[in-house]
């Protein structure tokens, strides 16, 4: 410890929080076992200093108080007599930048304990600084948790990917870290419970065991479905519409390298992704774009997007990164082919891509028959004139019209959409269902190839078909609409 | 959609900014994506870098000030560490909640952003 260390209480936790940050920024696969081993260091000390808190003077007993930090303590404990017992990650160097957390917290707790013991939290003001303490000693163990957690997904992948084929007892080091992630993800989820964590779901300590690869990637692609669907029933608004229409591209983006790996190796039909798959995939990819766009005109800054949906797409996106990401960029076929059966990701795309088809028909209603809809008066007027300016190159003369009023243009306020912006609106949904239909019938073909897929080709073999039926999510089953004439 | 309004102004104003420059980062990701084509890696990227914007938004009060000029950088990643550092200075508080997971958002995008 640093004699020469004056730094205040406040400014070692902001010290302990910024290094969990730079961990998780720079953290690899590689770092796992050494955080590992140290993680338990992060968790004592961080216990120790929130003792060393001054308590509230008539015992309160709100949602600040000792309880969860007292089950983070049991769970660390708990991984670390595993991890004896497992002897993994065993003896070895400790992780420098977890060890500078745990010796910052110390030092905290130290001048706590020197200089501040005799705090009385009467004060009002005291009383805050003491939540905003107890905050961020919390914080610091949520993103720390997360850092370790990331370092060791991406350690049981490697070692996954390493020692496939090879004896259980090479690769025993894959169910040991993926008791590790579950049990960083509970401790995870009650930290992030505690700091307001709206997104999680309060683990009540018990492991959270999650599921992965294609399962995973099947349930987000299920919740999105839906989840697009309730919150385009209820709020059709600009915002919501551009992060559905951004996240359905997303999906054709992700179904295209899924797929690619799957023709690659052997689990998908080579001829059919070439000439079918990837051209309507490729194309129902840009016209969500394209209709992405269009719905980004006509938002504003400020504007809200449904908190659900958010959380909805997240969850896929995080789904196809276990999937399909390697770090910065996609997975080699043969790392994605090492991570999940992907026949059977292929079985949940191909779902996905006819549940697409009336997410689009969804969109175009909206934007046939939304009376509601607006638009900056600025960027409206831009994208009518423009629309307006296409269709006289196409040979359609129409009258001059201002359809958005100087004064609305130069207080940018918001309008109702002008009618050539709705009407190129519907253009590019119409063209989106089409381009969504054609994906879905490209894909009717995965059926198939999955079940006339080689065998021998090292994947587990893939569901029953009983059991692929019962996958069917009704979403998936709802027959598209017919396109508008 | 519900909005924040016992955020105390100084944290609302760093938070805008955040979000001003998350929703930059995610357009400048977009813009890059579309160059490089449908199969491009980078429109998930994107994807992540609106929700995590959404996120942002969804802490701030209903008139907070989100308009402005874009930010001068054009690169995603010092885009997004530009974002992380603004982020140190929001206290973690009943009022903030949620910043504690934007700000791990934030720092896996970096990550997945950083070659």
């Amino acid at each position: 410890m640093n004699a020469q260390d004056e730094r205040s209480v406040g400014e070692l936790l902001l010290d302990a929080d910024f290094s969990t940050r730079q961990v998780l920024m720079d953290v690899t696969g590689q770092d796992a076992p050494a955080m590992l081993r140290t993680w338990g260091e992060v968790v004592q000390s961080a216990s120790e200093l929130w003792a060393s808190l001054p308590q509230p003077v008539h015992g309160g007993t709100g949602p600040i108080d000792g309880v969860t930090m007292a089950r983070l303590e049991a769970m660390s404990l708990g991984m670390h007599r595993t991890q004896v017992r497992r002897g993994w990650p065993g003896d070895g160097p400790a992780d420098e930048r977890l060890l500078h957390v745990a010796e910052t917290l110390t030092r905290a707790a130290d001048l706590i304990g020197r200089r501040g013991g005799h705090i009385r939290p009467t004060d009002t003001a005291v009383r805050a600084d003491l939540d905003a303490a107890r905050m961020r000693i919390m914080h610091t163990l949520y993103v720390g948790a997360h850092g370790v957690g990331v370092a060791a997904r991406e350690h049981v992948a490697d070692v996954e990917l390493s020692t496939r084929g090879k004896s259980s007892r090479e690769s025993r080091g894959v169910p040991r870290g993926q008791d590790a992630i579950s049990r960083l993800a509970a401790f995870e989820q009650l930290a992030g419970a505690y700091v307001g964590n709206r997104f999680a779901r309060a683990a009540q300590g018990e492991h959270v065991r999650g599921p992965y690869g294609s399962e995973r990637l099947q349930q987000a692609l299920i919740g999105w479905d839906i989840q697009a669907h309730r919150t385009l029933a209820a709020t059709p608004t600009a915002p919501n519409l551009l992060l559905t229409a951004r996240t359905q591209a997303g999906i054709a983006t992700a179904a295209g390298a899924i797929l690619h790996a799957g023709a690659r190796t052997g689990h998908v039909d080579t001829h059919a992704y070439q000439h079918r798959l990837a051209p309507s995939l490729d194309a129902t990819q840009e016209a969500w774009t394209h209709v992405a766009d269009r719905w980004a005109e006509m938002t504003s800054p400020a504007d809200r997007t449904d908190l659900d949906l958010v959380h909805a797409a997240g969850e896929l996106r995080a789904a196809v990164r276990e999937v399909a990401h390697d770090k910065t960029t996609w997975a080699r076929p043969d790392v994605m082919a090492g991570r999940v059966d992907l026949g059977e990701a292929a079985q949940h795309l191909q779902q996905a891509l006819s549940a697409a088809v009336d997410v689009a028909c969804v969109i175009r209603d909206v934007a046939a028959q939304d009376a509601n809809l607006t638009g900056p008066a600025r960027a409206m007027s831009h994208r009518a004139n423009a629309d307006i300016d296409r269709a006289t190159e196409r040979g359609h003369r129409g009258e001059d019209v201002v359809w958005v009023t100087p004064g609305d243009v130069y207080a940018n306020r918001t309008v109702t959409i002008p009618e050539p912006v709705r009407a190129g609106l519907v253009d590019a949904t119409d063209t989106l269902v089409q381009t969504a239909s054609n994906a879905m019938s490209a894909a009717s073909c995965l059926d198939r190839a999955t079940q006339d897929r080689p065998t021998g080709s090292g994947q587990e073999a893939t569901a029953p078909r009983s059991r692929r039926h019962e996958a069917l999510t009704p979403m998936a089953q709802v027959s598209p609409r017919v396109a508008r004439p | 959609m519900m909005a924040n309004d016992t955020i105390d102004q100084d944290a609302s104003d760093t938070l805008a900014a955040v979000a001003r420059l998350l929703r930059h980062a995610a357009v400048r990701a977009w813009a890059q994506a579309e160059a490089d084509g449908p199969r491009s890696h980078l429109h998930l990227l994107g994807l992540g870098i609106h929700t995590a914007s959404c996120q942002a938004v969804a802490m701030l009060p209903a008139d907070a000030d989100l308009k402005g000029h874009p930010p001068a950088q054009d690169d995603v990643a010092q885009l997004l560490r530009a974002a992380e550092e603004l982020t140190r200075s929001i206290p973690v508080l009943d009022q903030t909640a949620g910043i504690s997971p934007l700000v791990v958002a934030i720092c896996d995008l970096v990550r997945e952003a950083t070659p």
